[in-house]
């Protein structure tokens, strides 16, 4: 399975104060608070950590049928690998100066595999879960949207 | 507290974070957060603080992991304030 998210930073920084009292212990780790207090660019952290989390919860969330909203329980706990419930994902992070994007996926050679979608329409939903159409056959899909962006895949 | 005055500073909490405005003139116990006001999933860390700080209650993960509707929320609340 696959999991996206993307995160428009500066719709970020208008949407959410992330040095509210309270933000940080919320949605991190002791282990990640103190990740993104030692950083030199703690808000980048806090946004691709949270991408990551987003990422792995949307596998989750697919493989369990469980819905929650506790983004504390989803550790990172490398530069790549997120636990949830003693079960590891893969995860990448592209940042730019506009965005973040992470892309999890539940076994790390699956990266070689992950496409853009070129054709939206193709998209479906079985049981509240996106597959991608493409000659007949479904794949595993992922969308995500904020502000300015959108990223759509697949895993071919 | 009564139920209805409970309801409606909950609503003044959600309101500065909904995106779907006609969902929230129709809100009932069973709208959903993310999926009927269109919530930003980061927001929902604002709401429960506001809520923690607008009712003077601790919102511990594990009840917070459940707030994803307006009953879910409601029910914290009510706990939270009977236990006090």
């Amino acid at each position: 399975m696959i999991g996206n998210d993307v995160v428009d930073l500066a719709l970020a920084k208008y949407e959410s104060n992330w040095q509210r009292k309270g933000f940080l212990d919320k949605i991190f780790t002791n282990n990640e608070q103190h990740q993104i207090h030692q950083s030199e660019n703690p808000e980048e952290l806090v946004w691709k950590l949270w991408s990551r989390k987003e990422a792995v919860y949307k596998i989750y969330n697919r493989q369990t049928k469980k819905r929650f909203f506790n983004p504390k329980i989803i550790e990172c706990v490398t530069d790549e690998k997120v636990i949830v419930d003693n079960i590891v994902y893969f995860t990448r992070t592209e940042i730019s100066a506009d965005y973040i994007y992470s892309e999890a996926v539940t076994f790390k050679e699956d990266f070689d595999i992950v496409k853009e979608v070129s054709n939206p329409e193709n998209l479906l939903k079985i049981n509240g879960i996106p597959f991608y159409e493409v000659n007949g056959k479904v794949y595993s899909a992922s969308k995500s949207h904020h502000g300015k962006y959108e990223k759509i895949i697949y895993l071919s | 507290m009564n139920k209805e005055v409970q309801f409606d500073k909950l609503k003044l909490i959600i309101k500065p974070f909904v995106k779907n405005e006609e969902a929230f003139n129709n809100i009932t116990e069973d709208t959903d957060f993310i999926n009927d006001l269109q919530i930003n999933s980061a927001n929902l860390v604002d709401i429960v603080l506001d809520t923690e700080e607008a009712f003077d209650i601790e919102i511990d993960n594990e009840s917070m992991e459940k707030m994803l509707t307006v009953k879910a929320a409601m029910e914290i609340i009510e706990s939270k304030l009977a236990t006090k």
